[in-house]
């Protein structure tokens, strides 16, 4: 019933305070998503909804999280197949040469 | 028109509403103070599924005395936290 992002008052270790430099692939994710609120093809309720419904929410990082709830909604609302993003994804793989 | 104005002591219900709430678990049952009045929102918790938020929904900052909050807490007497509340959470107390 509990989602996994509600986590005040569980026990925890120290917060991670590391920073990292901001990967690409990162900035394309956060922009993506933006640009698809901006558009109204969703909201950021939708996008939170998306996020804390992750089955495996707790092993993504942050934008991991975002990248796999806007694949989530995309689908959802029938603008792209789970088949469409996993043969660009499969495209751009071997453009690029790496992943 | 709005049912709570600052000062006015809240209780947080337990809903038990599935899915994409906005009230940590760790308030719900819990008294607080009416911090201030935030305005009126659409509802998160009907925008989360695709639904237009209407009508829209008074939002409450309020504040918790952390030793209500949380079992044992050692901080300072008068430590608070503020949490935004819907007013459809909210009831007086």
């Amino acid at each position: 019933m509990e989602r996994p992002h509600d986590l005040g008052g569980e026990p925890a270790g120290p917060v991670d305070r590391r920073e990292h430099e901001v990967e690409d692939w990162e900035r394309l994710t956060d922009a993506i998503t933006i640009a698809l609120d901006r558009k109204g093809v969703k909201t950021t309720d939708e996008h939170r909804r998306a996020i804390e419904s992750l089955p495996d929410y707790r092993e993504l990082s942050y934008y991991e999280r975002w990248a796999a709830a806007t694949e989530n909604l995309l689908v959802e609302k029938g603008l792209l197949s789970r088949e469409e993003i996993d043969a660009r994804a499969a495209e751009l793989s071997r453009a690029w040469g790496e992943r | 028109m709005s049912p709570f104005e600052p000062g006015d002591r809240v209780r947080v219900l337990d809903l038990g509403k599935p899915g994409h709430v906005r009230t940590p678990r760790y308030v719900r049952g819990k008294t607080g103070r009416v911090e201030r009045a935030l305005g009126e929102f659409r509802n998160p918790e009907d925008l989360a599924y695709g639904g237009d938020g209407l009508p829209r929904r008074g939002l409450y900052r309020v504040a918790f005395d952390q030793r209500e909050l949380w079992e044992g807490y050692e901080g300072p007497a008068g430590d608070s936290l503020y949490v935004d509340v819907y007013e459809h959470w909210l009831e007086g107390a």
